[in-house]
């Protein structure tokens, strides 16, 4: 394998997480609801998917098994903000210590195992061509339904009802509540597919590119899919590039030391996180731009209307 | 960390009521802190080991508590007090982070005595302990020269700390003392803990052309996992992990501290505890090299044999001269070794090395 080919490889691989996790956070703050469970939902979804995928050997269960247990944990974080109508941020930080607490429990008997790794699907004629071909379409299948999700996504908010539906629920629940739309329902299904969505990232860590178990691995990825979700001002195209632009610069960091070029690796590792401070700070430099990008009602409180 | 901290408590508690009847004389309760989750495999397991060792020693004369997990700071700095609180005779911190907490306490509790992993500082009842695993890493090099057909060798390094970079040393010199064509390269890390990074570092690496790989410091079987599905050779730290890897372990450097917790428990109980600094080599067996693989024919193990015989009996040392750093620049003259402060402050590339040191 080349440079370049295992560039684009272990990008799409470090990308995929990054792009589910952050569509699904993209689909909840949509609707005006702020998730920062994130990072405990992937790891509650890391371990469960572990596990399944241990005692099944059947990978695609396992990814289904760890985003139906990140999707519990939603219930409890929605149920929380709103149906009890509590402070989004801190109910999202208090689930999120929840899931990593629960996926250290659970996973403590698997500590440090590994799994048989998910067989590839190579794209027929495409993986063929040189360097691109195995670097971007000689990966396992779920990996090409990533993209998918993006463009089923994009579609959704630009040319379907319910697309509309969300937008106005994030943007002004009380002109949504006065047309006849239940808000509380249509959040509640929002965090529940973002949490699914976190769910397929988590295990996809555990299950898939990484296949181990180690309480703590997801190690801060739940914060950057949170941090792309602004980076790419609510916008779904931007968000498949911004995940793209972190992979690469996760990937290019550990290529650039290995090529044996001398580089200060701590400036490198710092990289994708400069880039999304210098990225925020020129959106918001222009404070319009990110108001009028954000959902207005973004982490607010509902209370609904008698 | 809430809930390693409660099942922490949860397990001194249990301890407590366990051994609390049994036991004619009252059990002396030695308390063992470790930085990352309990495992098969790793640095907390190793030194899991070495507890076990001393409730094989000493029966019902002891009980220990063990708290895993534990991050640096103030939950480190809590479950210290709680073991003291509870009467702990002798607290084993497991991490280097734990230094300047355990120092204070020791200080205010000069009846109880501690063990530090890898720390510079030393007391009366403060004592610190290091593996020279730089001499395991030297044999292991030797190893990898030997068996590398791309003549081109890969490390995946955690931080480039003292301890670090004189392993990344040992193996580069034992390497090219073997092999004068191999290429050795580096990736650092800049992180005790990543599964996800470090494997894609080390598939960096073996993109690059590396059939050969080191794994320094990871503690989960990350890196193995990646050399076993790609089909090249791995050395790793801390513990056998073979079973990981039954095709990809090329051998494994791992400690063993059994003989000195043994040894400080003991003078603890008989309250002739001294603070000092231990390193333990090959040679008192606290660093092995185990889980040899089938690629090494058997002159290359004699040879290996012969090295390690060597070392133990102090002929051979690591670090001996003519050594020059990266720049070409002279570390340690013809004929002399490198005394043993300048080894744990080792900040320095050999000659050889591509890459660099982040500073």
């Amino acid at each position: 394998m080349d440079s370049l080919t295992f560039l684009l490889s272990g990008t799409v691989l470090a990308a995929t997480p990054l792009l589910i996790a952050a569509l699904g956070e993209l689909l909840v703050e949509k609707s005006g609801v702020l998730n920062l469970s994130i990072e405990g939902m992937m790891a509650l979804a890391a371990a469960t998917g572990f596990i399944v995928v241990t005692l099944t050997g059947n990978h695609w269960l396992a990814l289904l098994a760890g985003a139906v247990a990140a999707m519990l944990l939603s219930v409890v974080f929605a149920t929380v903000v709103l149906i009890a109508l509590g402070n989004q941020v801190a109910a999202g930080i208090a689930v999120g210590i929840l899931g990593l607490g629960l996926s250290g429990l659970i996973g403590s008997p698997y500590e440090g195992m590994t799994v048989a790794p998910m067989a590839r699907t190579p794209l027929p004629f495409l993986s063929d061509i040189p360097v691109i071909g195995p670097g971007l379409f000689n990966h396992p299948l779920i990996i090409y339904l990533a993209p998918l999700a993006a463009a089923l996504l994009w579609w959704m908010f630009r040319s379907t009802k319910l697309g509309l539906v969300i937008r106005a629920v994030g943007e002004s629940p009380e002109s949504a509540h006065a047309v006849g739309y239940d808000v509380v329902r249509v959040r509640f299904l929002a965090v529940l597919v973002g949490g699914f969505m976190a769910g397929i990232a988590g295990a996809f860590i555990s299950v898939v590119s990484s296949t181990l178990w180690s309480d703590g691995m997801i190690a801060g990825r739940g914060w950057i899919v949170i941090a792309l979700v602004v980076f790419a001002m609510w916008r779904v195209e931007r968000v498949v590039l911004g995940a793209c632009l972190f992979g690469m610069a996760a990937i290019a960091e550990l290529l650039v030391q290995s090529m044996g070029i001398s580089a200060p690796s701590q400036l490198l590792t710092s990289i994708p996180y400069i880039a999304t401070i210098i990225a925020i700070t020129l959106l918001s430099m222009d404070g319009r731009r990110i108001r009028l990008n954000a959902p207005v009602s973004l982490g607010r409180v509902y209370a609904g209307s008698q | 960390m809430r809930k390693t901290l409660l099942s922490g408590v949860l397990a001194v508690a249990a301890a407590m009521t366990a051994v609390g009847g049994t036991a004619t004389a009252e059990p002396a309760l030695i308390g063992f802190i470790y930085p990352s989750p309990l495992s098969d495999v790793g640095w907390a397991k190793q030194l899991d080991l070495g507890r076990e060792a001393v409730v094989e020693a000493f029966g019902d004369k002891v009980r220990t508590a063990v708290v895993e997990n534990i991050t640096e700071g103030p939950d480190a700095a809590r479950v210290m007090n709680q073991l003291v609180t509870d009467g702990a005779k002798l607290v084993v911190l497991g991490s280097f982070g734990y230094m300047n907490d355990g120092l204070r306490l020791a200080r205010q509790h000069p009846e109880v005595s501690f063990l530090h992993a890898s720390g510079f500082k030393q007391a009366a009842n403060f004592g610190t302990f290091t593996a020279r695993s730089y001499e395991g890493f030297y044999l292991t090099g030797l190893a990898a020269g030997m068996v590398t057909k791309s003549d081109s060798i890969g490390i995946v390094a955690a931080f480039a700390v003292p301890e670090v970079i004189a392993e990344v040393n040992a193996v580069t010199l034992a390497a090219r003392k073997v092999n004068p064509d191999v290429d050795i390269r580096i990736v650092w890390l800049n992180t005790w803990f990543d599964p996800p990074k470090e494997q894609d570092a080390a598939r960096a690496l073996i993109s690059q052309g590396a059939d050969v790989l080191f794994s320094l410091h990871q503690d989960t079987p990350s890196v193995v996992n990646v050399a076993q599905a790609e089909g090249v050779r791995v050395v790793n730290t801390a513990s056998d992990m073979s079973s990981h890897g039954p095709d990809a372990v090329l051998a494994s450097v791992t400690y063993d501290w059994g003989d000195y917790f043994v040894r400080s428990v003991g003078a603890a109980l008989d309250g002739a505890f001294k603070g000092a600094d231990f390193r333990g080599g090959l040679a008192d067996g606290t660093v092995s090299v185990t889980a040899w693989g089938g690629d090494l024919t058997e002159e290359q193990r004699a040879e290996i044999a012969r090295v390690e015989a060597d070392l133990k009996s102090g002929a051979a040392h690591v670090f001996t001269g003519p050594l020059r750093d990266q720049s070409g620049k002279e570390r340690v003259a013809a004929g002399e070794a490198l005394p043993d402060p300048e080894i744990f402050s080792m900040n320095w590339l050999v000659e050889g090395l591509s890459g660099s040191l982040p500073n």
